[in-house]
């Protein structure tokens, strides 16, 4: 249930908590999966909130306001992680993460890691099928989104969750357009692989 | 087999491409260049069906994995609420 957006031209801090906090808090935890760390972003965005109220003058509702703060805080948070453990991305062929998927002599896939064909919903499945099969699916995503690298997660939560332009999360972890794109592609190889290990073998319904 | 990586014959440039070409459209000859090897190779086909699935996914996904119900957890909650009411004498 979420409370109605009013126009409100003063804003109400005592009210925030009540009304907005479990709502931000959910926003939050859908995007870096510890209640930890959701909490502390939430507790973030009122400070910060709190701190800047004299730029609040209603234009926007407060419940908006928030979550751009909110967005704000979520993107420093990835900023913070991606840059903490170095990653070289200019490794000799036989040396980088994509070794591991393609044959550095000529990139080919290495068979052992051919894609695989991926169930489609096909007509005689029913919706009840379907709907099990897109939880399990968005489930294992979740999960394989935790194993990346720190910097893949931060390009891939920034790009495909937040749907920040390529641009943006350039500037905002300091990458250039080449290392932005070596990252996306491991991070897909990497996700694609862990899918498909965790998903398609995972025993169908007993 | 080619020792220039051009994603003609490379899986990995070829990949590489099928990322870029979901942001903007690519330059004609690397698009001339995935397009036939996209004809020629399942496995690419694959991936590119595959990793478009994953970046659809992903939004849903984060929102679906928290219920709808969920509540801060008290002691954050109890943390905030003296920010709140410290906030609140600080003014009053």
């Amino acid at each position: 249930m979420s409370p109605p957006v009013l126009p409100t031209p003063a804003s109400d801090p005592q009210q925030w908590l009540a009304r907005f906090g479990d709502e931000l808090y959910r926003f939050a935890l859908g995007r870096v999966a510890d209640t930890d760390t959701a909490a502390e972003l939430v507790q973030d965005t009122f400070v910060s909130a709190l701190g800047a109220l004299d730029s609040f003058r209603g234009q926007a509702s407060e419940r908006t306001w928030l979550f751009v703060i909110l967005k704000r805080k979520i993107i420093d948070h990835y900023r913070r992680e991606a840059r903490s453990p170095f990653v070289p991305l200019d490794l000799s062929p036989e040396h980088a993460p994509e070794a591991e998927f393609f044959r550095p002599a000529d990139g080919h896939w290495r068979e052992e890691q051919y894609p695989a064909d991926w169930p489609a919903a096909g007509p005689d499945q029913n919706r009840a099928d379907l709907a099990l099969e897109q939880q399990e699916f968005q489930e294992i995503l979740q999960l394989c989104q935790q194993r990346l690298s720190a910097q893949q997660r931060a390009v891939f939560v920034l790009r495909f969750v937040e749907e920040l332009p390529a641009e943006d999360i350039c500037k905002e972890l300091g990458l250039s357009s080449a290392n932005y794109w070596v990252l996306v592609h491991r991070a897909k190889l990497h996700l694609r692989r862990c899918l498909e290990k965790n998903w398609l073998q995972a025993p169908t319904a007993a | 087999m080619s020792r220039i990586p051009s994603p003609l014959f490379n899986c990995q440039q070829a990949t590489l491409l099928v990322e870029r070409r979901a942001a903007a459209p690519l330059p004609v000859r690397p698009r001339v260049q995935l397009w036939a090897h996209l004809h020629l190779c399942p496995h690419c086909r694959r991936y590119a069906l595959q990793s478009a699935r994953l970046a659809h996914a992903a939004r849903p996904a984060a929102e679906a994995a928290v219920p709808a119900n969920l509540a801060l957890p008290a002691a954050a909650r109890a943390r905030m609420q003296q920010l709140f009411d410290a906030h609140g004498s600080a003014q009053g």
